[in-house]
């Protein structure tokens, strides 16, 4: 594989472009190019579809694409760029069974298969949520790590630290740091999961610096690293400088990718098929050991909609078939806490994400932008639908996903936002209120009425 | 009949993003005698308006609206010297200075709202990311700004969004400009919190703001 040197000197010395013409004269031509030749067309009709063809047909899009492209490195206004026989040698030799956490905590994670009865990797927690206070955070935190199917966290964002509001690159994101990764630890220890691996590193960390610093204040090297690329297929040389302090310590890092559907990747058609070019590209530039996708739908700021279920499920397939990279995807619903409409899509985008093949990182409640907002039920049922969905076949996710999607679609644009962690918890005892627990129940008893097996 | 042939010509080069048709058709009408003024009224910014409306139904997306927005560009350029003979001049609704706040990266939210501010006939003056406080002020200074947009997609960022209010208060400039914040965890509580004019949830929304704005009585 082209090593770690040879990508920062191309960052140095690659071709130069402004960045408007990388993404209008470079990406947004070649993606309408590969999209004509591979024919790779929406498929309103089939939110999850069974067409190995065509995910591999898009796998060939996507590599295409990132072997005409290449990735933009925004500090230097170069492109960091790849042969296509150089893609395919990473593909090679990226890791394919990456293991994280310790002790009994210890956990491999997989690179599934569609329709595989494997129970996918569960990253469980906050997925960007936000926290206010510190107690707040500890509560969340070890409420994540008494779910039994947990197998890493992703611990909230902190907002103040000692009652003062966290300013990215200030002093105050380096304390918040610190502070989020002691907070972090001590709570999986009160969780009696002290071996739980942290996989998302540092939320509150927006500059390299703040993510350095704060992980020398206990984050080990069974944890992970996200490390993420930004929109159209670009990095700077902040993240990159996280690769390297990361391999450096002998660390393993989760590259990371948000394609937004209605941006410059076009419709659910370039959406899907960008999604495996950044898969490519996390394990050549980022030196990841598993890749986190997370298409959004412009229009509404999560990915729950029946837009987005297709790219989602396509670009899945097409990793699955053709990477022994594991894959992650991420999920973002639009509604709040203890609401029937965050369970339901809840329950409809982990159908669409593992019966296509991926691991599950869930996730961002009320699009992880209401302060408090969370509560570790969320992430609960989350896990149990995808252990029920292990095994399932596409056919029988295609059509559960088309019956809960009129659930809620039509609210997307207006959600619940439901009640705070504090509203639906008791605080003492760390556990669901009564209501919480029935709409839980009966959410779950409709799903077995579907078909799903609980344990 | 003919002009109404030659205005849907117009309209239809700029929504398709034809920078050579878009122009052709506007040398086109200014050699035909047309006014000016009509074109932009009838053809450019009506076109435009169908764009930003198809954006918002997931119809078209970002790379269309650009290419329409760059037609409708070259379009002014044939345009302005034909109303500036005519004695006329070209209104706009505003000028705008956007970008993100400071230790911001995330651009997309703002960019698409930077071009569907273009779309709806302001002068957008984009800064791009991670701007500092004073950078807004400077160059709303420098542009006779009416608006400074400010993007925050992290909670840690919107601090930045809060400093540019501040920097007006002290340096007596508050009510020279409006200013209106989004972003994702954005809301109107901390728009009303830290002193903004306005918020907006949607890209669509900060347009529609941007006009309540301009007619807000303090401007000067």
């Amino acid at each position: 594989m082209v090593n770690f040197f040879e990508v920062i000197r191309r960052a140095l010395n690659g071709r130069y472009y402004t960045e408007t013409d990388f993404a209008m004269k470079v990406v947004v031509p070649k993606l309408r190019e590969v999209l004509e030749k591979y024919d790779i067309r929406y498929d309103a009709e089939n939110p999850v579809p069974d067409d190995d063809d065509l995910a591999d047909r898009l796998f060939q899009a996507g590599l295409e694409l990132c072997a005409e492209t290449g990735c933009y490195c925004t500090s230097t206004s170069r492109v960091i760029g790849f042969t296509k026989q150089e893609i395919l040698e990473g593909l090679r030799d990226a890791p394919s069974a990456p293991v994280f956490g310790e002790g009994t905590d210890e956990k491999t994670m997989v690179a599934r298969q569609p329709e595989s009865d494997e129970p996918p990797y569960c990253f469980l927690g906050a997925g960007g949520g936000i926290a206010t206070t510190e107690d707040v955070y500890v509560r969340l935190v070890e409420g994540y790590g008494r779910n039994p199917l947990i197998n890493s966290v992703t611990c909230p964002t902190i907002t103040l630290i000692n009652g003062m509001t966290v300013q990215a690159g200030t002093p105050l994101e380096l304390l918040a740091c610190i502070r989020s990764v002691e907070l972090g630890r001590a709570a999986l220890r009160r969780a009696q999961r002290p071996g739980l691996p942290i996989m998302n590193s540092i939320a509150s960390a927006v500059t390299d610096a703040g993510k350095i610093t704060g992980s020398a204040f206990g984050l080990r090297n069974t944890d992970a690293w996200v490390v993420g690329f930004m929109a159209p297929l670009q990095v700077n040389f902040e993240r990159l400088n996280e690769v390297a302090y990361v391999r450096a310590r002998g660390g393993q890092i989760v590259g990371e990718s948000g394609p937004i559907m209605g941006g410059y990747a076009g419709g659910p058609a370039g959406t899907a098929v960008i999604s495996v070019a950044y898969h490519l590209l996390s394990v050549l530039v980022l030196r990841a050991s598993a890749h986190l996708n997370f298409p959004i739908d412009f229009r509404y700021g999560c990915n729950t909609s029946r837009q987005i279920m297709w790219p989602f499920s396509i670009s899945t397939q097409a990793i699955c078939r053709n990477s022994h990279l594991p894959l992650l995807n991420l999920t973002y619903v639009a509604a709040g806490p203890m609401t029937e409409m965050c369970l339901y899509e809840i329950a409809t985008a982990i159908v669409n994400r593992v019966a296509s093949g991926g691991n599950i990182e869930f996730g961002g409640i009320a699009k992880a932008i209401k302060l408090d907002h969370l509560t570790p039920m969320e992430p609960r049922f989350a896990s149990e639908v995808a252990h029920a969905v292990a095994g399932m076949t596409r056919a029988e996710a295609n059509e559960l996903v088309k019956k809960l999607l009129p659930k809620y679609e039509d609210r997307l644009a207006d959600p619940p936002l439901g009640k705070k962690f504090q509203e639906c918890y008791d605080w003492g005892s760390i556990e669901p209120c009564q209501e919480y627990i029935e709409l839980y129940g009966r959410i779950k008893d409709e799903l077995t009425g579907y078909g799903l097996e609980f344990n | 009949m003919a002009e109404n042939s030659a205005l849907k010509d117009l309209r239809l080069s700029i929504e398709q993003g034809d920078e050579e048709g878009a122009t052709a058709a506007a040398q086109a009408w200014v050699e035909a005698g047309g006014d000016p003024m009509k074109a932009v009224e009838k053809g450019l910014r009506e076109a435009l308006r169908n764009v930003g409306e198809q954006f918002e139904r997931l119809e078209v997306f970002l790379p269309e609206m650009m290419m329409a927005a760059d037609a409708g560009n070259a379009v002014m350029e044939v345009l302005e010297p034909a109303i500036a003979a005519a004695g006329q001049h070209s209104e706009s609704p505003g000028t705008v200075v956007i970008g993100t706040a400071k230790g911001d990266i995330h651009t997309i939210g703002k960019n698409i709202l930077a071009m569907l501010l273009r779309l709806a006939g302001f002068q957008v003056h984009d800064l791009g990311e991670d701007v500092p406080a004073t950078a807004f002020l400077e160059e709303a200074k420098k542009r006779n700004a009416d608006i400074i947009a400010i993007s925050a997609l992290m909670t840690s960022t919107m601090p930045g969004q809060r400093d540019v209010v501040s920097i007006l208060r002290d340096t007596a400039t508050r009510d020279t400009y409006a200013v209106m914040v989004g972003g994702a965890p954005t809301t109107q509580e901390w728009a009303d919190q830290i002193g903004a004019d306005g918020y907006a949830e949607t890209a669509s929304g900060g347009v529609d703001l941007a006009f309540r704005l301009i007619d807000r009585p303090q401007l000067s």
